[in-house]
């Protein structure tokens, strides 16, 4: 192929991918709105359902009772202290915050790949090895520097840098794995987030503190991240928020205006155009990995650094999370902001509940509506559907006024199995 | 690429991909220090191994030959972890509140069938989702993955008080007689329990189905051309709704002996007791390129590393129990590297569009 002809083929795919993602962004991006607000429906019957199943022993202030027996939990009442709960105080703030700066890393290490058209699950084994990096190179430069704010930058620094080498080294091997022996990345990826798991719990039962608890040596306070502008004991630094907006200003950029990211874009839309146009697949599929990684990585520093002071085994699901995200956010670095506050809140207000009197469902609950709002989000002809019935007009032709039936008689089916 | 050179490098790389198998299985035992090693032959040669190996293999092989039919026909089913799952917690839940009105021994066959039951509803799920919305199969499939991982330990929580399900009673062997008399073979394959047999009837069956019946050939045409079969006048949408059921009927039985076979209990710590066994088994029509017996033969390999690892432990032979609990996860990427070229069915993954709509 000449220079020439190359050229037109790379203007012709990019007028191809321009034409695609501008028609469809509005509309998807309304997609995910009506996916969200049809999690919330769904996750209001399935809590009122459960609380069916919850012993009546276990039970002081049933919300109803039924022949057939006690429904325990009020959804109407879970799903306010839910949201009152995650910012109600200063405090409480704090970990809603907290929670989401964490998840816009995890975010945009699910969503750089998602865009390439690379399924990388991974999120979460990159963040363990960042986390864990974080807990053993945090207090070796400990030692080696002298106590102050000086120190303390100098820790905070290196400890980030050496997470995101790590994270983006662990997050480069299921890409070369692709690229190379083409090894579906879904099924290694999951693979290296249990080998991750594995690996830390090892070197740090074994080496680390071995015969004691499953943990690194907790940083000194003025060698973690301190909270600026939240209230003091809180574990929020704006630090991260800030640094997280950032990266994702800078993935963001990268994606749209730079060349490297439109090879990116275009491998994810049309693989065959990219590779017509002469994009390197395996080098675009590498580099895109180990970004995602680093993000995963970074995400384990913010934990270490912001929340939790060390590794520790067990660490939260930042990473599955991140793909609720990056999904929700129809896999853009702008949109994972607000669907990371608003999963920030999902997560620290099913916390945040937990000390509520009127509410005692478990915090798991949050997992659940992760996995609703997915499957929500997976399918567009679906909700865009229930869109059209409930009257939002862009998602079809007409709204009409009708209610979605096809709801409704899922929550009679669920509700009454007398029916 | 010419056929015969495809195949050539085909089994070049099978050949290449054993090789690192049996390289990474002394790179194992390089670890397990020297008295231990001489025990070693007593581990594996015992039929306690074979029968355990043979046990654990059942979720898996039954999972993978499920996905095997799902992906055959053209749905990448990646949801089968969520499935074992969703199936493994019923079936514990169902047995749990059956077995003080029914007596233990038909609570846990209803628990068996209410786990397959849910488990098929999942899959229909997926199947709508997929078939009928057009959902991106991975996705999906994910999602469904991602709905079991909240939805069982919520429900534990709920039930139970906490994310590990209380005990519940689990099935009987069952000595078949005479046959279960003979050496070595006898107690491995005719004192076994319920779900074990099971797997013995399904594997040869999916095998049967797929290759020697109509059945077969439309699942088979479904993932690779199904235009020609809608030419043929069969419906396509109906071949898939099957092929994905299948994989949810499968995924139960699996989920379910997980739970009422051994472990008498759910555990949802983490990955759950699943632990990835629902990926394990993708990879095991991967490398069995996509025959039922092949599936098993490989789903036999990751049961044999996995009841290796735990025979190591119960010997409390002194290795780090997480390090060799990763060992079947390291070799499925292993043997993804080496297999993963495996041809899937051209038309997985894609939506198809009847043209009498």
């Amino acid at each position: 192929m000449s220079e020439r002809d190359a050229g037109g083929v790379r203007e012709a795919a990019r007028a191809a991918v321009e034409r695609l993602v501008g028609a469809s962004r509005l509309e998807r991006a309304l997609v995910s709105v009506v996916a969200l607000v049809l999690a919330i429906v769904v996750g209001i019957v399935f809590v009122f359902v459960s609380g069916f199943f919850v012993p009546d022993a276990e039970c002081a202030t049933p919300f109803l009772a039924t022949p057939v027996g006690l429904f325990c939990y009020n959804p109407f009442t879970v799903f306010y202290f839910l949201v009152v709960s995650a910012v109600s105080s200063p405090f409480n703030l704090a970990i809603t915050l907290q929670a989401t700066s964490i998840l816009v890393l995890t975010g945009l290490s699910v969503a750089v790949s998602f865009r390439a058209g690379l399924f990388n699950i991974g999120t979460q084994g990159q963040m363990v090895f960042g986390a864990l990096a974080s807990g053993l190179i945090g207090p070796w430069l400990v030692g080696q520097v002298t106590q102050g704010a000086v120190g303390g930058a100098v820790v905070i620094v290196g400890t980030v840098a050496a997470a995101g080498i790590v994270g983006g080294v662990y997050g480069a091997i299921p890409g070369v794995l692709k690229a190379y022996a083409d090894a579906n990345e879904v099924i290694t990826t999951i693979m290296l987030n249990i080998i991750a798991s594995g690996i830390a719990f090892t070197v740090v039962s074994e080496y680390v503190n071995p015969g004691g608890n499953i943990q690194t040596e907790p940083l000194p306070s003025w060698a973690m991240l301190a909270p600026i502008v939240a209230p003091p004991g809180s574990r929020f630094s704006v630090l991260v928020l800030a640094g997280a907006l950032v990266g994702a200003a800078g993935l963001w950029y990268l994606l749209n205006y730079s060349s490297f990211g439109y090879d990116l874009r275009v491998s994810g839309l049309q693989p065959e155009a990219a590779a017509y146009s002469g994009v390197d697949a395996r080098r675009v599929i590498v580099a895109t990995m180990t970004i995602s990684g680093i993000f995963g990585g970074l995400a384990g520093a913010a934990f270490v650094l912001m929340a939790q002071g060390y590794w520790t085994d067990g660490l939260p699901a930042y990473g599955f999370d991140g793909i609720t995200v990056s999904v929700l956010a129809i896999n853009s670095p702008a949109g994972v902001v607000p669907a990371a506050l608003l999963f920030g809140v999902l997560k620290s207000g099913t916390i945040g509940f937990q000390t509520s009197p009127y509410v005692s469902v478990p915090p798991q609950l949050a997992d659940v509506l992760r996995g609703i709002i997915v499957l929500l989000v997976a399918m567009p002809e679906f909700v865009r559907m229930v869109g059209v019935r409930a009257g939002i007009g862009s998602l079809g032709e007409e709204g009409v006024t009708a209610p979605p039936g096809g709801d409704d008689a899922d929550a009679d089916v669920e509700v009454s199995p007398n029916d | 690429m010419t056929e015969s050179a495809t195949a050539r490098l085909r089994s070049r790389r099978t050949v290449a991909g054993v090789g690192v198998l049996v390289l990474l299985a002394v790179a194992v035992l390089a670890f397990v220090p020297g008295d231990v090693t001489s025990q070693l032959d007593n581990v594996v040669l015992e039929v306690g191994f074979l029968s355990a190996t043979i046990q654990a293999a059942v979720p898996i092989a039954l999972a993978g030959v499920g996905g095997l039919y799902a992906e055959k026909s053209g749905v990448i089913n990646i949801g089968i972890e969520g499935l074992l799952i969703v199936s493994a917690f019923t079936s514990v839940v169902a047995t749990y509140f059956l077995t003080g009105t029914v007596g233990d021994r038909t609570a846990v066959w209803l628990g068996f069938v209410t786990a397959v039951v849910v488990s098929a509803l999942f899959a229909l799920l997926f199947a709508v989702i997929c078939i009928d919305f057009k959902a991106d199969q991975i996705i999906a499939g994910l999602a469904v993955w991602l709905l079991a991982l909240g939805l069982a330990p919520f429900g534990s929580t709920v039930i139970f008080g906490q994310v590990n399900s209380a005990g519940v009673p689990v099935f009987q062997r069952i000595a078949v007689p005479v046959l279960s008399e003979l050496p070595v073979v006898g107690p491995t394959l005719f004192d076994a329990y319920p779900t074990t047999y099971i797997m013995f009837v399904v594997v040869p069956l999916a095998w049967y189905v797929l290759k020697r019946t109509p059945y077969g050939t439309w699942v088979e045409a479904s993932g690779e051309h199904p235009e020609a079969l809608d030419t043929a006048g069969t419906d396509v949408r109906r071949t898939r709704y099957a092929s994905v059921l299948v994989s949810g009927i499968l995924s139960g039985i699996g989920g379910a002996a997980l739970t009422l076979s051994s472990a008498g209990r759910f555990i949802g710590t983490g990955a759950t007791m699943v632990d990835g066994r629902g990926f394990i088994a993708i990879v095991t029509y991967l490398m069995g390129n996509y025959n039922p017996i092949g599936t098993f033969l490989s789903a036999m390999l990751f049961a044999g590393m996995e009841s290796f690892q735990i025979r190591l432990q119960q010997l409390g032979i002194d290795v780090p129990a997480a390090l060799i609990g990763i060992i079947p996860h390291v070799s499925v990427i292993v043997v993804l590297v080496f297999f993963g070229y495996t041809r899937i069915p051209d038309r997985a993954g894609e939506h198809y569009e009847s043209g009498d709509e």
